[in-house]
């Protein structure tokens, strides 16, 4: 077998010499022959001719010698695709609207596949992948969904759970790398020494974590990237040992990583090890995951999902048991949930990704639709030809295959444009946020999407010759003959079958327009959700104390102090305050909070609720609204009295019918003396803490900055000048009071309310582009379906206009026909509305998934798109003039 | 000269191999050989022979290389591969089987029934 494909591809790749060879080893034949003829006596005229007789047929001869080699279907793909070639050459219209139709449509395909391939479809780039698991604690009868795992869980379940061969925890922060006067705030990542082990991850250089570096007094060390090593070190072979400060404080390379590690969507270039206190790894502590730690695991080979969990659940039974809190966590339907990492990681923008892939194939199918209907009137006018070859002896193999080759050509040459517009769409799709998407920045153009578009190209050809090829082979040859060119009209089952297309098309169209409606609407109602402040003309930016150089509440609240100051007397700023972490930042944490002389209700169990730390002018400076009582202010963190303010949802909640001011309330999930009590002096407006379209009132408590146990602050200033222009200022203004320290994330609100709607924008902005070029597709083919039954039948209407029909009755016909097949496909349309409706629900905010005025509006746009398109053919088909119906014959 | 004998379908390979495993030889020379080694009893239909050479190359029995023919002219010269040669020994081998069967069935005798 291999000999034999050695053999054809020798004869294909030495065409030539193939070709001479052969001709000179059968003319040397003859002329020997002839030869020996004249050698036995005969005239070498007579020879000659015998010799040549004796032979047969020299074409056929060699013909056979090809089809030896198995060359001739190839020859006869050549002979056919030269043909087809010179056929699409011969109707520019034609071809340039089909490329530029597969362009679009595969291009669009293409882009939005590279998305789904490299975010959902690819494994995670770790040797261990397939079993890479991550587990999380969950309160959802407390409102905490997800609460990450906490260091305690960390060490009572490594070496204990058999189902899996390794347990790692890790934190992705931020630390202020480098030395002063050059510091760059950094993502970097705390893991357990068994991080790297778990994802089989091997150093290129130097040697992970070891247990000693978990304490705190012994973690003095750092494994750093293969790009950070490039960068940082030159590359240099020798850096293990070399030294890089973080926060201040040195830390010692003891490791490279390879080249191209990435941990997920972190873009952390530093790892560090997780120490911690003997203290934080009590049993007392586990419950204090939150959501920054993670927990990821590897399961043993042989091991599956629920045996993990129904190990996990197990050990928390037994651990439970001893636990004093273990009532009140049963209550909050405390569980540990096992799930896969890569699917775990990609589940939020899952949905969005197919959504906007079913769209893109909608628009392929209207696009192939298209292409068949062109191909199916193109193929009419060579009906003819086809009938008279197939009567001369054409085979129906050949037929098909001949018109196989047309397509394929076509799409292939459609997929390479289509490759091309991927390619700018891939771009074109970071605009919309595709980087920022959770493994995102994998994202790439390469061979296998190449492989897809020509598969996919290959196929589309194929399915597009079908109809055509049938059409082409329907028997009546005698009918074929005569239809469509003298009296006859068109052939009716052709003509179901274009007008079949064309009703399909209208469907899919109506489907992807109503599917662009809803989301348009959901992002128009997610938009005009107000967020609970003034977020206009408020620059927000964050600063990270180190507590190495800041190491006492004093003196970080002497800096803070300092920083308002100057803040304040800044021209352009009307009000300044600190907060640990703003609205919409993407990081809001929840945490229990306890009301004194709240008795819990049978089934209630404590919840957890937005908590932040406030400085300065922070309500003023972000627009809260105050309901009750008074907002804090820099004097109550200098004082450090115990006060807070509550939002109003948490008013609501806990004091239903009277004043929340002057109740009292604890910080975490138990009541305790008295004097840790907080005293509520003021209630604020709720805003929104994760998103705009959250929906959940969780309720918020406000406390002095100085009581927070919390490192991170950000600043917040109102501006009466346009916020941006005040973000160089700021940066300014924190360098001169420590050279040393990096201000980042520097943002406006209103850019901030931007990017959190960056999940219902870019799908709704992304499939309105889809309906508009669907609508432009489904004009086009009405119109070439239409304008086509006019040219076929001017001698008919010529006819009719000579016997008096008017050529209001002319048009009218065309116009019925056009709404008839309006009709069919909206009402068919209206169905798959429906359907799609109800599969894309979970990507809705505030709309029903079947919206009567969406569908009216749809339908209207359509009906104004078919009219559109049927305008001409029927103006054109009421203007022949009476005198064509005898001149056609 | 001696009445010519029709050739039965899938002979021809055989003859082919046969001709060329006794020395190596060019298209024409092939079917001078057939002739004399058949006594002149096989006559090839000329135009036949090359796809059928075309074929056995193409499944690896025979291998060609260009050489000088007798009358110094170039000419195409084919010799038997190790998997023709056992081809060819197979093909003998089963070719005689069916002659000797062929023979004794056509020349029974009604006594022997």
């Amino acid at each position: 077998m291999v000999g034999r494909i050695r053999s054809l591809f020798r004869a294909l790749t030495g065409r030539d010499d193939f070709e001479q060879g052969m001709g000179e080893e059968l003319r040397s034949h003859i002329e020997q022959y002839t030869d020996d003829l004249i050698r036995s006596g005969v005239s070498p005229q007579e020879a000659a001719r015998r010799a040549r007789i004796e032979f047969g047929g020299l074409n056929t001869v060699q013909e056979e010698c090809r089809q030896a080699r198995g060359l001739r279907f190839f020859d006869e793909l050549v002979r056919q695709s030269r043909y087809a070639a010179r056929l699409l050459r011969k109707s520019p219209g034609f071809t340039i609207t089909a490329l530029f139709t597969l362009a679009i449509c595969l291009g669009a395909n293409l882009a939005i596949f590279a998305v789904i391939d490299s975010v959902l479809l690819r494994p995670l780039p770790f040797p261990n992948a397939g079993g890479l698991v991550t587990m999380f604690n969950t309160y959802p009868k407390a409102g905490v969904e997800r609460d990450g795992s906490s260091i305690t869980n960390y060490y009572e379940r490594r070496g204990r759970i058999p189902a899996f061969d390794g347990v790692a925890l890790y934190r992705l922060e931020t630390a202020v790398v480098g030395e002063a006067g050059s510091t760059e705030r950094e993502p970097v990542a705390r893991v357990s020494p068994e991080f790297f082990p778990t994802l089989g991850v091997d150093l290129r250089m130097g040697r992970g974590f070891t247990e000693e570096e978990t304490s705190v007094q012994t973690d003095g060390v750092v494994i750093v990237t293969d790009r950070y090593w490039r960068e940082h070190f030159g590359a240099d072979p020798h850096a293990i040992g070399k030294q890089i400060r973080r926060d201040g404080v040195p830390a010692t390379v003891v490791g490279v990583l390879p080249a191209g590690f990435r941990f997920l969507s972190s873009q952390a270039e530093l790892y560090f090890p997780y120490s911690s206190r003997p203290e934080q790894r009590m049993p007392s502590e586990r419950h204090s995951g939150g959501n920054a730690r993670q927990m990821i695991a590897h399961l043993r080979p042989g091991a599956t999902l629920s045996q993990a969990q129904a190990q996990i659940d197990a050990q928390n039974a037994t651990l439970e048991r001893n636990d004093p809190q273990a009532k009140m966590m049963a209550d909050a339907g405390f569980r540990t949930l096992v799930v896969p990492l890569h699917a775990d990681h990609v589940a939020s923008i899952r949905p969005v990704l197919l959504l906007l892939q079913a769209g893109s194939l909608t628009l392929l199918f209207i696009g192939a639709v298209n292409l068949i209907n062109l191909m199916l009137i193109r193929a009419n006018g060579r009906a003819k030809e086809m009938a008279v070859r197939q009567a001369l002896g054409a085979s129906q193999l050949h037929v098909v295959s001949e018109v196989i080759v047309e397509t394929t050509m076509l799409t292939l040459a459609g997929g390479a444009l289509g490759l091309a517009a991927g390619a700018a769409g891939i771009r074109f799709l970071t605009v919309f946020g595709a980087d920022q998407l959770p493994l995102g920045r994998e994202i790439a153009f390469d061979v296998r999407l190449a492989v897809v578009a020509f598969l996919g190209a290959g196929v589309l050809g194929i399915v597009l010759a079908l109809p055509v090829a049938w059409f082409a082979l329907r028997g009546h040859l005698a009918n074929a003959i005569q239809s469509e060119s003298r009296g006859g009209t068109a052939s009716r089952a052709a003509q179901r079958l274009r007008h079949g297309f064309v009703v399909a098309q209208i469907a899919l169209a109506f489907v992807l327009l109503c599917g662009a409606g809803l989301l348009g609407l959901s992002l128009e109602r997610a938009m005009s959700v107000s967020p609970g402040f003034r977020p206009d003309h408020v620059l927000t930016g964050q600063v990270s104390l180190p507590w190495s150089a800041y190491p006492s509440w004093p003196v970080r609240l002497a800096f803070n102090e300092n920083l308002l100051s100057e803040i304040a007397r800044q021209p352009g700023v009307s009000e300044a305050g600190l907060v640990n972490n703003v609205p919409l930042s993407g990081n809001s944490g929840k945490s229990a909070a306890t009301v004194k002389g709240h008795v819990l209700r049978p089934g209630e169990s404590p919840r957890g609720h937005y908590s932040y730390g406030v400085d300065g002018d922070y309500f003023k400076a972000m627009g809260f609204s105050l309901r009750e009582g008074r907002f804090l202010t820099a004097a109550d963190s200098r004082r450090g009295e115990r006060v807070c303010v509550v939002d109003e949802d948490f008013a609501r909640y806990y004091w239903p019918d009277k004043s929340a001011l002057g109740q009292h309330l604890f910080e975490g999930s138990a009541a305790s003396k008295d004097s840790d009590a907080f005293t509520v002096v003021g209630v604020v407006g709720a805003v929104k803490q994760v998103g705009l379209t959250e929906e959940v009132a969780q309720g918020a408590v406000y406390y002095p900055y100085a009581l927070r146990t919390d490192g991170s602050l950000f600043v917040v200033v109102r501006t009466v000048v346009p916020p941006e222009s005040m973000g160089l200022t700021l940066q300014k203004l924190v360098r001169q009071i420590d050279p040393r320290l990096p201000m980042s994330d520097v943002r406006s609100m209103d850019a901030r309310i931007g990017n959190s709607l960056i999940a219902q924008r870019s799908p709704a902005l992304l499939t309105g582009l889809f309906s508009a070029i669907a609508l432009l597709l489904t004009a086009i083919g009405t119109y070439g379906v239409l304008s086509y039954a006019v040219s076929l039948r001017r001698g008919e209407i010529g006819v009719r206009m000579a016997l008096g029909a008017l050529p209001r009755q002319i048009r009218g016909q065309f116009l019925a026909l056009a709404l008839r097949l309006l009709l069919a496909g909206t009402a068919i349309g209206i169905g798959g509305a429906w359907l799609a409706g109800r599969a894309m629900r979970s990507l809705l905010f505030h709309v029903p998934p079947t919206h009567l005025p969406i569908l009216a509006g749809a339908a209207a746009a359509m009906a104004l798109v078919s009219f559109a398109a049927c305008l001409l053919p029927s103006h054109r088909a009421a203007r022949i003039s009476p005198m064509e119906g005898l001149s056609h014959r | 000269m001696a009445k010519n004998a029709d050739l039965l379908p899938g002979t021809l390979d055989m003859l082919i191999l046969k001709a060329i495993s006794l020395e190596q030889l060019h298209g024409y020379g092939v079917l001078l050989r057939i002739k004399q080694i058949s006594g002149g009893a096989l006559d090839i239909p000329q135009g036949s022979l090359y796809p059928a050479l075309y074929r056995l190359e193409h499944q690896g029995l025979i291998a060609a290389e260009w050489g000088q023919s007798e009358n110094n002219r170039r000419a195409k010269y084919y010799t038997l591969t190790a998997i023709g040669r056992r081809r060819l020994r197979e093909e003998t081998a089963g070719w005689n089987r069916l002659a000797i069967a062929m023979a004794a069935a056509l020349n029974a005798a009604p006594q022997e029934v």
